[in-house]
């Protein structure tokens, strides 16, 4: 996760989170970890680029969770709420 | 950054890590696809769209936009490109800098600008989350960026699928029901089935969702392997591949 977060944030720790990542894990997991930061970092832009809304089935399954997470306050929860994102 | 190679390398003989055979065979593919000309792009606009968000990563205006409580707020355009409409400039550099900002109305004024359409945008996005996704990989790991590649001659196809038509996103997209015989092979993997929404977004360039198919299997796990939950296709568990997913989701601030 510190690994994740220091790429997506391009923080000064990140060969030192990686390489704790391989210690403990092997290489393997540095490079899967490494390609899926870069799926999703894609996958972000495809969606806010769109305005995509979350896919129904997985709206229906979520409950109230996404309000208890505080992730209907991003700006981007209003491509799925048609409306203002709740605070 | 803006050197062009005629041939992709992708030579990760002294990466720190092994890469994947399936990787770098994908990323030699992507820059081919970068490199063609497309439906709504020449090969060199397409190459240009990757300059670009290569650019956006330093762009000074963009970061002084990005920190604004409002982004209108700060006057100025991105540094402009002989190949691209203004419009496509600033939607790359918003794109990859301000992302959570975007808006229907933006989208509209984009996709209205001179040079831009609804197909040029959604073109352009998907060569730009593509070639991020490749630099992306190699920042993970520290690893200098590939060239972008010289690009092929030819046109532009202008080609739109007949069936795409406005639904839940901003742009038409095309749906499985409504696709041409020719075009079904972009959601072969779903069984007839309605895709994710975030697979039928770029549709309305059917070779975006061919170009997401195979970078997404290469980088993260193909759609049949993100169906067989209790099967480990990679080091990571696919527990620990969701949570790091969420975990860049969330820093993103992307609801999807």
């Amino acid at each position: 996760m510190e690994f994740t977060e220091a790429a997506v944030r391009r923080a000064d720790n990140l060969a030192e989170t990686r390489a704790r990542v391989a210690q403990a894990m092997g290489p393997g997991a540095a490079v899967d970890a490494a390609g899926t930061i870069a799926n999703f970092q894609r996958m972000v832009r495809i969606a806010d680029g769109t305005g995509i809304p979350v896919d129904s089935y997985i709206l229906e399954r979520s409950g109230e969770l996404p309000q208890r997470l505080g992730l209907t306050a991003y700006r981007s929860a209003a491509n799925t709420f048609a409306a203002s994102p709740a605070s | 950054m803006t050197t062009l190679t005629e041939t992709a390398q992708f030579d990760y003989s002294a990466a720190p890590f092994p890469i994947p055979d399936r990787i770098r065979a994908c990323h030699l593919r992507d820059w081919e696809r970068l490199r063609s000309p497309g439906a709504w792009w020449t090969g060199a606009e397409r190459v240009a769209i990757a300059r670009q968000t290569r650019l956006a990563e330093d762009c000074a205006l963009c970061r002084e936009r990005a920190a604004a409580l409002s982004p209108a707020s700060v006057a100025g355009e991105c540094s402009p490109d002989p190949l691209l409409p203004q419009a496509a400039v600033d939607a790359i550099h918003k794109l990859i800098t301000d992302k959570s900002r975007l808006s229907e109305q933006w989208y509209g004024q984009v996709t209205t600008a001179e040079g831009m359409s609804e197909e040029r945008y959604i073109e352009l996005l998907g060569v730009l989350v593509h070639v991020f996704a490749v630099d992306e990989l190699h920042r993970a790991l520290e690893l200098p960026l590939e060239p972008l590649p010289e690009p092929l001659a030819g046109r532009p196809s202008g080609y739109r699928p007949p069936g795409a038509a406005k639904d839940a996103s901003w742009p038409p997209i095309l749906l499985p029901e409504d696709a041409d015989p020719n075009d079904l092979d972009i959601y072969q993997d779903f069984g007839g089935r309605r895709p994710a929404n975030v697979v039928s977004a770029l549709s309305l360039v059917p070779d975006n969702v061919r170009w997401l198919n195979d970078q997404f299997a290469a980088h993260y796990l193909s759609w049949t392997e993100m169906g067989e939950i209790d099967k480990r296709h990679r080091t990571l568990t696919r527990p620990q591949l969701e949570l790091l997913a969420t975990r860049v989701s969330a820093l993103n601030e992307c609801f999807y």
